[in-house]
């Protein structure tokens, strides 16, 4: 009997960032220490793994269930990086808060290295069910937040699971590598409808159009670190899974050394549908995002409807796949969408992590649940009803935000209750109440709108634009647009922060964990080889 | 030499960092002028060493080469390369550029608008400052400036007595005897941070001048955006700087978006963002060259800016402080036209012959439809932001005529609206700093209130309209011959061009008959005439456009040499 050949090297960072996560479950009052160091470790892991040669593992024939290359490898220390970041700006928090967010980076690593369907969405579930728990923080604000998020994200994931089990009825292999050559000549119908539900629902991650309403109402609703990691390294699950699926699975160069087989042309169909479906994708998620987010008067709305056009442009380099000129450089395409998203995530990082530091958080988010009202405990345990409808829960909801910033904007009060990122206006004056965190926000801001001092957005833009306009220059242009269109808001809200007089001390926070992801930005900023040189994927 | 490319460019950047570091220390100032005159000086040495001219011949057309290079690798994967480069054309426009940033620092640190305003200013600067405070829309960037009006205003009462108007109608010169040294007297002078966006915008526009690299290009094209919006939307005109500011950044983005989208699909089909490469190999290949032309045509016109994409430009220029309209005139319209005639038709050259008539057709449009404009405004601000529309009507009809004389009138004309519109602003500006309106309606006899600042802005009018012997003369005289020796339906726009250097003639002569002539307007009684500080920033403008005027032939030279 053959035993298969494990590669451990290549799996280190994957065990350091799950036994950080069992470590974290049992170390007490350490947990946060043992998780931020065990985190670490398992980025210099990554990083170590990934400057050697390119390795793989759990082999079937010539496919590899788990890969060690430079992108998954970028991407696990990022994963890594990004919940040691999330961990830094937390504060005080119960044992099981540390546990799950190390389980949920121990996804993320994971999904780094996934090369076939399954692995793919066990490690995107690994990711994503942690959340259910450190979104819902006390309340009936949590509560919501904690449903809407649970309802959006298993009606993903099944969509998802059937789009895989469709591929796999069409192309007869779950491993990536064998994708594209088993759908060459599979029924079209059965390979197109599969990629649709399958990418539409891994899109749910990124927060993309038609699955992105859950985005702004958890955001908001959610402890302000934990909609940091929701909106940074959750984000950058999505969009690994999408580019992994679209690049490894689809693209020719799949094939790695070996030729193409015979009939290969027909796997095209599949590379046509695929791109039809994410350009799809990426104008609806434009489009939405942008006029979403002109409509907010939030600050954690605001950034989070944007981020669902963002995630239409990180999306849209992978469209051109449809066309032929398009799968001529479906590497650069990838390479291209893996680079915005990983800028995007970084920006997105540095605009949450400032507003943590400057906004008066929640406190812990576990130990709390003993002060409960009886009538907020009913409410969380009565949200069963809502599962049943979560239109009607979102309706009651803006009706109830309306009325909490109405009585705010009459008494002068912050809005208490909903959403800890409050209103934009209270960010009035934060360049001299807080200078480092509004130095931060102001960077992050100016980067998502894409221009220059704020280089690490005109290099994403850069990279995108470049892919769309060599194939799809219609594209290009509702991308140009949706820039535009994002300006009126990143704008407004820049000179928010940096003018007028602040209505309250503010004291800026956590001002380590700030800087660090502020000198990130500026490093990426001043070199993108840092971030470059691992998205590349090979042609 | 090369490294001299990278001194201009950097200097300015660091100077715009210190003075903005030490803004609340007096002499962050001349930080910026320092920086600015340190620039300067390395743009005026890059002729030193460059190449014999003529020594490249391609295809049959005389081009030059880049004097002097500088490279560095910076992102290789999206062909960005920090590669800087200088030739005849782009040399011209960056000493303009290095000067206007001079002039403006040098205008800022000696308070020259300040000094000369009457002392009414700083008792209204006292409510305005605060009630812009209370509104949350501070004009103040730091707590110090914003204090510093109610500290000088005691004083200002005491000497000046209470009532301003009175003041003004004895006719109690305003000189530079009011504040008695600008360095002690925080209120004369605008923050430094106004230097810091100076000179941000200053070296963001000489690096779009100098790139030698498309990507380069588009990013150092984006950085002028946010210092320029910045310096409209804080230390503009509090009526409509918000709006306009917005209009600003809005429009920009959307040109220089859709530009970016023709730079790279001239990207993809080359293969190379090298700008001299792509030239000298003849530009794209035919299928794109129209696609590309096109998107980039329509990205610099907004920035140029072109008959109808202009709309921007009035509302940006008469919201601006005039340091502000100073860089917006003679450097930002100027990265539009650069980049029509460098970049678009360097580019894509097959396309900017069949898309040239349409050009041209727009061109003479807006010089028509500026001319008529110009005729009834009432203001002198949004007269002088409108009039260049219609110069730049000239540039773009000049260049879309594709022939040698052509391309040499629309670069010629192009640096003298560089140097005789930011002359009109200073001088427009120095004028409502003192009369506190710009309505023509309410002035009139400058003549006699200060016969020196209307004998300027005769000058400067004078030279706007193209008068022979001015540096406004060749580039529009040339402009109407290209456009007529093409012959045919080129003969009528010739024609409009013609007619729209009349009605150039027209409005600007209206101008100085309800500005200059007639009876002392109330507002205009009693106000200083140029300060020795006003005439040390104007003078080399002056100069510059006696120089051009009368001797064209040494810059004409240069444009021949350069890579076209």
């Amino acid at each position: 009997m053959r035993v298969q050949e494990i590669d451990h090297a290549a799996l280190l960072p994957l065990y350091l960032a799950a036994g950080t996560a069992a470590a974290a479950l049992f170390a007490g009052r350490f947990a946060k220490a043992a998780m931020m160091i065990g985190l670490t470790a398992s980025g210099v892991a990554a990083v170590w793994v990934g400057m050697g040669p390119d390795r793989a593992t759990f082999a079937v024939g010539d496919w590899h269930s788990y890969a060690a290359d430079d992108p998954a490898m970028g991407a696990a220390a990022l994963f890594a990086a990004l919940a040691v970041l999330v961990a830094g700006l937390s504060g005080r928090q119960a044992g099981e808060y540390w546990f799950l967010l190390s389980a949920s980076a121990a996804g993320g690593v994971a999904l780094a290295g996934s090369r076939d369907l399954i692995s793919l969405i066990v490690a995107v579930e690994t990711l994503t069910v942690p959340l259910y728990a450190l979104v819902a923080k006390p309340g009936r604000d949590g509560a919501e937040a904690g449903v809407a998020f649970l309802i959006a994200s298993v009606t993903a994931s099944a969509t998802a699971l059937m789009g895989a089990a469709l591929l796999y009825a069409a192309g007869g292999t779950v491993h990536l590598g064998g994708l594209a050559a088993g759908l060459g000549d599979a029924h079209a119908g059965l390979t197109a409808a599969g990629l649709a539900l399958l990418l539409g629902g891994l899109a749910f991650k990124l927060a993309a159009a038609p699955l992105h309403a859950w985005a702004p109402l958890v955001l908001e609703r959610a402890p302000l670190p934990v909609a940091t990691y929701l909106a940074s390294a959750s984000k950058l699950g999505g969009a690994l899974a999408v580019v992994w699926v679209v690049h490894f699975g689809l693209a020719p160069g799949a094939f790695g050394s070996s030729e193409p087989p015979e009939g290969f042309a027909g796997g095209s169909g599949a590379q046509q549908s695929a791109g039809i479906v994410l350009a799809v994708l990426s104008v609806a998620s434009i489009a939405v995002g942008n006029l979403g987010a002109l409509a907010q008067r939030r600050t954690v709305p605001l950034l989070a409807w944007s981020g669902v056009a963002h995630a239409g442009y990180a999306l849209a380099p992978l469209a051109v796949v449809a066309t032929a000129a398009g799968r001529s450089e479906a590497g650069a395409a990838a390479s291209a969408a893996l680079a915005y998203a990983v800028f995007f995530v970084l920006l997105e990082a540095g605009a949450f992590a400032a507003l943590t530091a400057v906004r008066p958080g929640s406190g812990s988010i576990f130990a709390s649940r003993e002060r409960q009202t009886p009538e907020t405990a009913l409410e969380s345990g009565g949200s069963h009803e809502s599962d049943l409808d979560v239109r009607g829960v979102v309706a009651a909801d803006v009706g109830r935000r309306r009325a909490v910033e109405a009585q705010s904007a009459a008494g002068g009060h912050p809005a208490r209750g909903v959403g800890e990122g409050g209103r934009v206006a209270e960010l009035t004056g934060l360049w001299r109440a807080a200078p480092l965190p509004a130095a931060l926000l102001l960077f992050s801001v100016v980067g998502l709108a894409g221009l220059p001092p704020a280089l690490v957005g005109t290099f994403a833009k850069v990279a995108v634009l470049e892919v769309l306009a060599s194939s799809a220059v219609w594209l290009a242009v509702v991308v140009a647009a949706g820039a535009v269109v994002g300006l009126a808001y990143y704008l407004p809200l820049a000179r928010t922060v940096l003018l007028g007089r602040p209505a309250a001390r503010t004291r800026g926070r956590y001002a380590i964990g700030v800087a660090a992801i502020g000198l990130a930005l500026l490093a990426v900023s001043l070199a993108p080889q840092l971030v470059l040189a691992f998205t590349s994927l090979a042609p | 030499m090369s490294i001299l490319l990278l001194v201009a460019v950097a200097v300015p950047l660091i100077g715009a960092v210190l003075a903005w570091a030490w803004r609340h220390r007096g002499f962050a100032h001349w930080i910026g002028v320092a920086a600015a005159a340190l620039s300067l000086a390395a743009v005026a040495l890059l002729p030193i060493g460059r190449p014999p001219e003529g020594s490249m011949v391609v295809g049959g057309r005389l081009t030059g080469g880049w004097w002097h290079e500088f490279e560095a690798a910076w992102a290789p994967p999206l062909h960005l390369d920090f590669s800087l480069a200088v030739d005849g054309v782009s040399w011209p426009l960056l000493l303009l550029t290095a000067l206007l940033g001079l002039l403006c620092c040098a205008h800022n640190a000696l308070g020259a608008e300040r000094r000369s305003a009457p002392r009414a200013e700083s008792r209204a600067a006292v409510p305005h400052a605060t009630a812009a405070g209370a509104g949350g829309v501070a004009v103040s960037p730091t707590a110090e400036r914003a204090s510093a009006p109610l500290q000088v205003a005691p004083a200002t009462l005491e000497t000046g007595g209470p009532f301003p108007t009175a003041d003004q109608a004895r006719g109690v010169p305003a000189g530079p005897g009011h504040a008695a040294d600008p360095a002690t007297d925080p209120a004369a002078r605008p923050s430094p941070t106004l230097t810091a966006l100076l000179l941000a915008v200053q070296a963001a526009s000489m690096l779009v001048f100098l790139s030698d690299n498309l990507i380069l290009f588009f990013i150092a094209f984006e950085a002028v955006l946010l210092p320029m919006w910045a310096i409209i939307h804080r230390y503009g005109d509090p009526a409509a700087r918000r709006h306009a500011a917005a209009k600003f950044a809005l429009f920009t983005v959307a040109g220089s978006l859709l530009m970016a989208t023709g730079l790279f699909v001239a990207v993809a089909d080359t293969g190379t963002a090298d700008l001299g490469a792509i030239i000298t190999a003849g530009g794209v290949s035919e299928p794109v060259s129209l696609l590309v032309f096109a998107l980039l045509a329509v990205g610099f016109a907004v920035k140029a800016p072109l008959w109808p994409l202009h709309s921007w430009l009035p509302d940006a220029h008469t919201a601006a402080p005039t340091v502000g309209s100073v860089l917006l005139a003679g450097v930002l319209l100027k990265l539009g036209t650069y980049g029509l005639v460098r970049v678009a038709g360097g580019l894509a050259p097959d396309g900017a012959v069949a898309a040239a008539p349409v050009l041209a057709v727009l061109a003479a449009l807006g010089i028509l439809v500026a001319g008529l404009v110009c005729l009834g405004l009432p203001e002198l601000k949004r007269l002088i932001a409108y009039s260049s529309v219609g110069h730049m009507g000239f540039v773009v009809l000049a260049f879309a005529t594709g022939t040698e004389a052509g391309l040499r009138a629309a670069l010629f004309g192009n640096l003298a609206h560089g140097l005789i519109t930011p002359l009109l602003f200073f001088l427009v500006g120095a004028l409502k700093a003192r009369t506190r309106t710009g309505r023509l309606d309410d002035l009139g006899g400058l003549r006699l209130a200060a016969p020196a600042l209307a004998g300027l802005l005769g000058f400067a009018a004078l030279a706007s309209l193209g008068l022979p012997g001015l540096a406004g003369f060749w580039g529009e005289a040339f402009t109407v011959y290209a456009a007529a020796e093409r012959g045919g339906a080129w003969l009528a726009l010739a024609a409009a061009a013609a007619f729209g250097a009349f009605l150039a003639a027209a409005y600007l002569l209206r101008m100085l008959k309800r500005v200059s002539h007639g009876p002392v307007a109330p507002a205009a009684a009693g106000i200083g005439d140029v300060s020795a500080a006003e005439a040390a920033v104007w003078a080399p403008l002056v100069a510059g456009t006696l120089l051009l005027g009368l001797v064209p032939g040494p810059l004409l030279d240069l444009f021949a040499g350069g890579l076209l």
